[in-house]
């Protein structure tokens, strides 16, 4: 029983203000601050740092990035998607098979046909978890391997295409390398910032925190918990989309052998490494986008630290496992607190 | 006259069965599903033998099994892992470590060999315990991650450290590949066989299965009880590797030689094992009879797909609806009861 | 049609059961427009399970509600606020992880719409940009009342608002009460604090054992007359006692014997505020109290669950620190819980269930006890547990199941036997077993310190008893001549009425 000795909070006290500013937004400000600091430490590894290093990075992080996101949405809502990386490969494959050698208005239709199927068919994954109450981590564990497979059945060989415009979009040139980082950025950001408003402003999207962080409050608030999961879900397969055009915009072709699994892991990786608590109602996206790029940015560094490729793949999925330990370490104590 | 209004709507405990004569079959049935598996089983069976009559012979029955011997195996850590709500979605990755480390060593002898491919799966098990049981690290992230670090290392130190043989030694062959009976019965069925022995009498008849079956049931019960969480978790997770590292063996001796990707189309048949089998993710349900006839079921459902010249595409969906659909299935029984 | 002359809020009929377990058997409620009604009666008589159903939580078995003369029928806790009521629950039903401006947004609602009521509060300076878990939890109550105004119901229900209030607070509560009042709305006021009841009130409607027992008009009443009122007639089922029970004189006298635990001033998160006392071998205590006075958490520090924050807990002499229940168990603390969810492994056997402590040593991991049967069957035979549906121990009647709790404590040994709420809705029958066997239990040997809702068995079963309020001891005496009527009174710290 805690009794209040005032009722109102201080609120002239700059001291105490900075202070809760720095506990809320704590670690947000620790990712972007990390990130800058390896992009730092990365130019003097590396003989030549400049627009072209940049934008290789900013290209080859802009999948993983919604990847993450994508994740988050789901994971914010209390629910877990193991699906994502399979439903990466799923559109990043369907787009490559419709889109080769089409115009590029035509492949625009396609680009937004693809992602309000993918939102479909996530959003039904959804509805399946909430009418069978079984688990997340089953429903999805299933859904990721009939993504996988379905991408198989959709393009068996490696191949596909999509058009110079489309590449452009997505990685700033025709060929999927090059020296203009703006494209990608802003394909990052607007999305980003519509989905972050929308999570953090309007009744909908603060739905998926309040349905994460405590079910019984929500549905005392009148919070649908039905529609609340599906919608998630579809917001996420939408995002999975987008990072699936990414991939394809970069390789120009589709290849349905990728592993799903372990883009799956990596999202999971990136949104605990932006903050996002993975018993749910915690994070923000505004965090995991940082996040994702600094797993992104392991592989680089460490090849330009010399390296072997695959001792690197080692030491990203330690560090992996260590950001998991330290975040199952704060949620715990976090759990003894309360 | 009585009351209790912390009891809530979907209770578990308000289900009142003093008339046990009036059960239904649906009931019946879904208590003992071992019964329902072996129908499901036998059908199976007879319909692949439908598709290709050359199947209902001893090769044919013979194929199924050895195709099943590494899922069963695999599966029984699934299933040991799942009674306690978990998972081990580093065990295809274990086993192919431990073939690996086995064929290395083959050179030096079997017993170096088979003694170090053990010690590997155990090795990484025990981690995946640690790091789930002490840091409370979700199980699917653990086991996730375990198995990106597994196939880093090994892919790392392919042509240091493990740049010897790749080949298995012969009595790991034998026991892989080869027969006795003239040809009928695998020595991959008997490891199987003794596997499953030992698997099931831990789970039956000793204070550890009693413990992994408590802590899954109702995890707040058993430590009320003095049941420490962290000791079961950390050994579960240790005999998963062990069996996946078992599994391991017997495959690359069937193979002959070892590769990176030896086990990985075995992970998700090992789950699905398990769910077929009534293993439930939620925990504290499950038996490892109904794992075995799931492997089975997985077994003759493969020839029956390769008869049918069926893909792999085609194949990863049909795994992904069995996992979706008999969870479901499973959850709805569970809660009409 | 709305008929203005009906009363705000009717319910008739009102009846809910979970399963075997009857929460509310019949109520009828009437709350006239302008009223301050409230709901009284002891633990277990019903009120939150009606709360929960007026607030639309849950659903009724049966019975009618209607507002202003006109039946309802509710989809949900925010159509229920719609039609009219607006409920204040006890843990405020406000978002942790949102902010208090978000936590508005969720419910529909602006700033501006709770504003006058939070300058009426002296809540106006608050930042509503901070967190909900890292507000007050009296604060949070406030808001929620705040918001549940601004829905501007006809019937406003406060669940124990002023738990864990100040007075000044709790004033602060009032008078948004007598505000709403005086705007024709009703509020319906769930309170354990008679003081405060008689203070806002003008009539009470009394809850005992699912039925309403009595309605009160609260002018010119007073708190004892409001105990003895929701004492209400003797049921003729008492427990009937047996022949050991009616022999409480023939109880050794312990007063020579070993304190095998002692509370050393313990206390726990403000829950529980300096609590001590001796227990000895061969004596059951008894704790009672109303709901949430801290008896919970009490019960928690001494089974190990959790560590208090200062104070000691002494077994056999020895200090215990406890970082897990195993450790507590060990020392030969062990706990039967109040709830039944926490102690039974619902798709295990009776067996299962019986023998879970014998196995958890890593020392006992290898086999499974070659005395086991006998231990279970003994403990089976001792408790009369009815094994027909042994193999999945939910399918038990809760009087069943209550049995194998205690059960398996037989199976493996303790010194004391921590009982929280034991007999809490079973049946007559199973009740009286277990108070013989805690008899017998204590003749053996052992200590019993026995936490219990219902006053009635007190004198039957224990030798002393203590009652709590807001987490201190504040009467203790003799069991055997504790009334209701004294424990009651006690439970609503009016202890000093006492004569």
């Amino acid at each position: 029983m805690t009794s209040a000795d005032t009722t109102t909070e201080p609120t002239g006290r700059s001291f105490a203000t900075l202070k809760r500013w720095g506990q809320r937004h704590g670690w947000t400000l620790g990712v972007w601050i990390l990130l800058v600091v390896l992009v730092v430490w990365y130019s003097t590894l590396i003989p030549k740092f400049g627009g072209f290093q940049v934008t290789n990075i900013i290209n080859g992080g802009t999948s993983w990035i919604f990847l993450a996101a994508a994740q988050a949405v789901v994971v914010i809502a209390g629910g877990i998607d193991l699906g994502v990386g399979g439903l990466l490969v799923l559109t990043s494959v369907t787009g490559a098979r419709l889109m080769d050698g089409q115009p590029f208005g035509v492949i625009l239709i396609i680009a937004i046909g693809i992602v309000l199927a993918a939102a479909l068919i996530n959003g039904i994954v959804g509805w399946v978890i909430t009418a069978s109450k079984v688990p997340d981590i089953v429903i999805t564990l299933g859904s990721l391997y009939i993504y996988q497979g379905l991408a198989l059945m959709i393009l068996p060989k490696v191949g596909g295409g999509s058009s110079d415009t489309f590449r452009w979009l997505f990685t700033g040139s025709a060929t999927g390398i090059g020296t203009n980082p703006w494209p990608a950025m802003v394909m990052i950001a607007i999305p980003m910032l519509i989905v972050s408003w929308w999570m953090g402003r309007t009744r909908s999207g603060l739905s998926l925190y309040a349905l994460g962080s405590d079910s019984n409050a929500a549905f005392l608030s009148g919070v649908s918990a039905k529609r609340t999961k599906i919608t998630a879900y579809a917001v996420g397969g939408a995002l999975c989309a987008v990072a699936g055009f990414s991939s394809l915009a970069i390789s120009g072709v589709g290849n349905a052998t990728t592993e799903g699994g372990n883009l799956t892991l990596n999202s999971v990786a990136a949104i605990v490494l932006g903050g996002v608590a993975l018993t749910g109602g915690i994070g923000s996206l505004v965090a995991v986008v940082p996040a994702a790029l600094i797993l992104f940015f392991f592989n680089p560094i460490l090849s330009a630290l010399g390296v072997n490729p695959n001792q690197a793949q080692v030491v990203q999925g330690v560090l992996i496992v260590i950001v998991m330990m330290v975040a199952g370490l704060i949620e715990w104590r976090r759990r003894r607190r309360s | 006259m009585t009351e209790d209004p912390n009891v809530t709507q979907s209770d578990p405990m308000a289900v009142v069965d003093d008339a046990p004569g009036k059960v239904s079959l649906a009931r019946q049935l879904s208590a003992r599903p071992q019964i329902v598996l072996i129908a499901v089983l036998v059908v199976m069976i007879l319909v692949t033998g439908v598709i290709e009559p050359n199947y209902l012979s001893v090769a044919g029955v013979r194929n199924s099994v050895l195709f099943a011997v590494p899922i069963g195996i695999l599966a029984a850590g699934q299933t040991i892992l799942m009674l306690t709500g978990g998972i081990d979605l580093s065990i295809a990755m274990i086993a192919t470590a431990s073939a690996y480390v086995a064929a290395n060593q083959s050179p030096e002898g079997a017993a170096i060999a088979i003694v170090l491919g053990l010690l590997v799966g155990i090795a990484a098990g025990t981690a995946n315990g640690i790091g789930v049981g002490v840091f409370r690290v979700n199980p699917l992230i653990m086991t996730l991650a375990m198995s990106g670090i597994l196939l880093g290392l090994f892919t790392g130190w392919a042509t240091t450290i493990f740049a010897g043989s790749k080949r298995m030694h012969d009595f790991i062959i034998t026991l892989g590949r080869d027969t006795f009976f003239g040809g009928s019965v695998p020595w991959a069925a008997v490891v199987w066989a003794g596997v499953a022995l030992v698997v099931l009498l831990v789970l039956r008849r000793t204070g550890y299965g009693r413990n992994l079956y408590a802590l899954g049931d109702n995890a707040i019960a058993a430590r009320l009880s003095g049941t420490r969480a962290w000791q079961v978790l950390v050994v579960a997770y240790a005999l998963s590797g062990l069996l996946g590292a078992i599994a391991g063996l017997l495959l690359g001796g069937r193979v002959g030689a070892v590769d990176l990707q030896l086990a990985s189309l075995f992970l998700l048949p090992s789950v699905a094992a398990a769910v077929i089998g009534g293993t439930s993710i939620f925990g504290g349900v499950g038996t490892y009879t109904g794992t075995i006839l799931g492997a089975l079921i997985l077994g003759v459902l493969q020839s029956m797909l390769t008869f049918l010249n069926t893909g792999q595409a085609v194949q990863q969906v049909i795994y992904g609806l069995i996992v979706v659909g008999l969870s479901w299935m499973y959850t709805k029984l569970a809660a009409s009861q | 049609m709305e008929n203005p002359a009906a009363p705000l809020l009717t319910t008739e009929g009102i009846a809910k059961s979970y399963g075997p377990v009857v929460a509310l058997r019949s109520v009828d409620l009437t709350v006239e427009a302008g009223q301050v009604h409230a709901l009284l009666g002891a633990n277990g008589a019903g009120k939150s399970t009606l709360v929960k159903i007026l607030s639309a939580v849950i659903g009724s078995d049966a019975g009618t509600v209607r507002i202003s003369g006109e039946e309802v029928s509710f989809k949900g806790p925010s159509d229920a606020t719609r039609q009219g009521i607006s409920t204040v629950f006890q843990d405020p039903a406000l978002i942790p992880d949102l902010s208090l401006e978000q936590n508005l947004t969720i419910s529909g609602l602006e700033r501006k719409d709770i504003d006058p009521w939070l300058e009426r509060m002296k809540l106006s300076d608050l930042d509503f940009g901070l967190l909900v878990r890292d507000v007050p939890l009296a604060t949070l109550r406030l808001v929620d009342l705040a918001r549940a105004l601004a829905h501007d119901p006809q019937l406003l229900m406060l669940d124990e608002i002023t738990a864990a209030l100040t007075p000044e607070q709790a004033d602060l509560v009032f008078d948004v009460v007598r505000e709403w009042k005086r705007m024709n709305r009703s509020v319906l006021f769930i309170s354990h604090r008679l003081g405060e009841v008689l203070g806002i009130c003008d009539v009470a409607t009394i809850l005992r054992n699912g039925a309403h027992v009595a309605h009160l008009d609260l002018d010119g009443v007073d708190e004892t007359e409001l105990v003895t009122a929701m004492l209400g007639e003797e049921l003729a089922s008492a427990t009937p006692p047996s022949e050991e029970s009616a022999a409480n004189a023939e109880r050794a006298d312990t007063t020579d014997n070993d304190i095998v635990l002692e509370a050393v001033d313990l206390q726990f998160r403000g829950r529980v505020n300096g609590v001590s006392f001796e227990l000895q071998r061969g004596e059951i205590l008894g704790i009672t109290a109303l709901e949430g006075q801290g008896q919970d958490e009490l019960f928690a520090l001494l089974s190990g669950d959790h560590k208090p924050t200062s104070g000691d807990i002494v077994v056999d002499g020895e200090k215990m620190l406890a970082k897990s229940p195993y450790n507590a168990i060990r020392k030969g603390l062990v706990l039967v819980p109040g709830d039944r969810h926490d102690a039974l492994l619902p798709q295990r056997s009776i067996r299962e269930n019986l023998a879970t402590p014998l196995y958890n040593r890593i020392g006992r991991w290898f086999t499974i006890r070659r005395d086991e049967t006998k231990l279970v069957k003994n403990a089976i035979d001792r408790l009369d547990i009815d094994t027909r549906a042994a193999s999945e121990v939910r399918r038990l009647s809760g009087g069943n199941q209550q049995k194998v709790t205690i059960g398996r404590w037989l199976v493996s040994d303790f010194e004391v036997l921590l009982c929280f709420d034991p007999t809490r809705g079973i049946d007559i029958q199973t009740k009286a077993q277990i108070y013989d066997l805690l008899r017998e239990l204590a003749a053996e040997g052992a200590a019993v310190l026995l936490y219990s809702s219902e006053l009635r068995e007190i004198p039957l079963v224990c030798d002393r008893v203590l009652v709590m309020y807001d987490g201190r001891v504040v009467h203790e005496q003799e069991a055997a001549t504790a009334t209701e009527e004294v424990l009651l009174k006690a439970a609503h710290n009016l202890a000093d009425t006492i004569t």
